[in-house]
């Protein structure tokens, strides 16, 4: 992993850094690089060579499944050593994101009011009921989740899920994080020149890092976006003006939101899937019908689904849904996709499963799917359907 | 840079992310003190991070360079001042291991229960 250094690119809503802030997050950044680099490879040779053969002398069979795999790995002096390493580093993102934000929580708030003036809209709605399935626990171990509120008019979680994204990523989501929105706008043009969205719609859009690339990709679009926590969408809207973009963002939840039926032409989300709950992810299908003109796209980007993955392989990948409070990613990541969008009504065509590359091709990756690495596959998986 | 929100109305953010935190080694202490150990390698490091932009600055400035430091020859007394200076780093370090030894040389001291009761007691008529 020496690919050349590639920094966040700044922009002005995001927190200022002393320089011993600054030093601690390039620590967790290059602490994460050294886990997928150096610790994560040797869980395959403690596997076939420690755990399977201890599987199969107890069974007489080879491990066939998570379960399978989880007995003996849970035992293996490698697998404990990198999986509390892992999730301490985990620990230290937030950790060390959260200091400078802390630090400067009050400036940060009316500097993110005073950006927020030129480009787009934003819309507030405090009596929004956040949804159980992000107040059980806190979503990958932020501390607070998305939505906590320490001041009026609050960004922190929103300043800190910014850099941390990045610092998580590792950088392999490029300068602006990203590429989950480029690569699929990238796609879309690609596969289907002739689609021109004048509206489009980002479902749990965080701080709108996957959202301004179909700004900046369809300059003549309308682009809205939507996230069920205040301080995601004050700071998005804050970043999206410091990059000069228009985009009209709301607090709402996906499951239901406000807008007429048939009023866009493409509605995405990225990584939201997995972040709900099995009664919300059929909700927000049947809502992205609702809401989509007839002809129109639903695209959702995630990491793969299971199938087809080899037992280890999937026991790795499966990691954070137990140890990275990520409760619905093991299910999620087991669904009959193509049944669920037809539950949802997309019942005219047959929903796409397609591997989208990334747009960012700077980073040296593992090309891998696997805890602790994310972004290091190399390709996106989009499911999606036409109305 | 901004000032820092300190004083009574700092504003504190919750530290902890809500859920059980799992651990890994059969002894969940072991998990504890290996993130003791990351966090005090990530201070290291922000220290040795300080460190190089304090020679950059320096070079920077024209007062000296990285060069300067690696060509650095010791003296007698420079050597004799670090051998000390190390000898007191691993007796702090070490402080626990040493002490155990301490005792076990020593005296048999008496059980700390039979102290408190001691200096609990002693007005006893």
């Amino acid at each position: 992993m020496t690919a050349s250094f590639v920094e966040q690119q700044h922009h002005d809503a995001l927190p200022t850094t002393n320089h011993d802030e600054l030093a601690r997050q390039h620590f967790v950044r290059s602490f994460k690089e050294y886990l997928v680099a150096a610790v994560h490879p040797g869980l395959k040779t403690a596997y076939e060579k420690r755990a399977k053969p201890n599987f199969v002398a107890k069974h007489q069979r080879e491990p066939e499944n998570i379960a399978d795999v989880g007995e003996v790995m849970r035992d293996d002096p490698h697998y404990q050593a990198w999986s509390s390493l892992l999730r301490t580093s985990q620990e230290m993102m937030w950790s060390c994101t959260q200091l400078p934000v802390e630090r400067t929580i009050h400036e940060l708030a009316a500097s993110a009011q005073e950006q927020s003036q030129t480009h787009g809209s934003l819309r507030l709605d405090p009596e929004l009921v956040i949804p159980p399935y992000h107040t059980g626990v806190d979503i990958h171990c932020q501390p607070g989740g998305y939505h906590t509120e320490y001041i009026p008019s609050d960004v922190a979680q929103g300043a800190i899920y910014d850099r941390a994204v990045y610092l998580y990523a590792m950088g392999q989501m490029g300068g602006d994080n990203a590429d989950m929105g480029d690569s699929t706008v990238a796609w879309l043009k690609q596969e289907y020149p002739a689609f021109k969205p004048s509206k489009i719609l980002d479902m749990g859009c965080a701080v709108g890092h996957s959202t301004l690339p179909y700004a900046s990709g369809f300059p003549e679009a309308e682009v809205h976006a939507i996230d069920v926590a205040a301080p995601m969408v004050r700071h998005a809207h804050a970043r999206a003006n410091a990059k000069s973009l228009d985009v009209h963002f709301a607090q709402q939840n996906a499951e239901s939101t406000d807008y007429a039926d048939e009023s866009f032409d493409l509605v995405v989300s990225h990584i939201l899937l997995h972040e709900t709950s099995s009664k919300a992810i059929k909700n927000i299908i049947k809502e992205c019908h609702r809401v989509l003109k007839p002809g129109g796209w639903m695209l959702h980007v995630e990491t793969p689904p299971y199938e087809g993955m080899s037992p280890f392989d999937t026991f790795l990948f499966d990691w954070d849904s137990e140890n990275n409070n990520e409760p619905f990613w093991r299910k999620s990541h087991s669904l009959d996709l193509d049944e669920l969008a037809k539950l949802g009504g997309f019942q005219r065509h047959s929903p796409i499963q397609v591997m989208v590359p990334s747009a960012f091709q700077e980073a040296q990756r593992t090309m891998t799917f696997q805890g602790g690495d994310f972004g290091g596959g190399g390709v996106w998986f989009v499911y999606g359907c036409q109305k | 840079m901004s000032d820092a929100d300190t004083g009574a109305n700092a504003i504190k953010l919750r530290r902890k992310a809500k859920g059980k935190r799992p651990s890994y080694f059969s002894d969940p202490d072991v998990d504890r003190l290996l993130s003791m150990i990351m966090a005090l390698t990530g201070e290291l490091s922000v220290t040795r991070d300080r460190l190089d932009t304090l020679e950059r600055v320096a070079a920077s400035k024209g007062l000296f360079s990285s060069d300067d430091i690696e060509s650095f020859a010791l003296n007698q007394e420079a050597l004799d001042a670090r051998a000390q200076r190390h000898e007191t780093l691993f007796r702090e370090v070490n402080r626990v291991i040493a002490s155990a030894l301490e005792d076990l040389e020593a005296a048999p001291s008496e059980e700390y229960r039979a102290v408190v009761d001691l200096v609990e007691n002693d007005d006893a008529v």
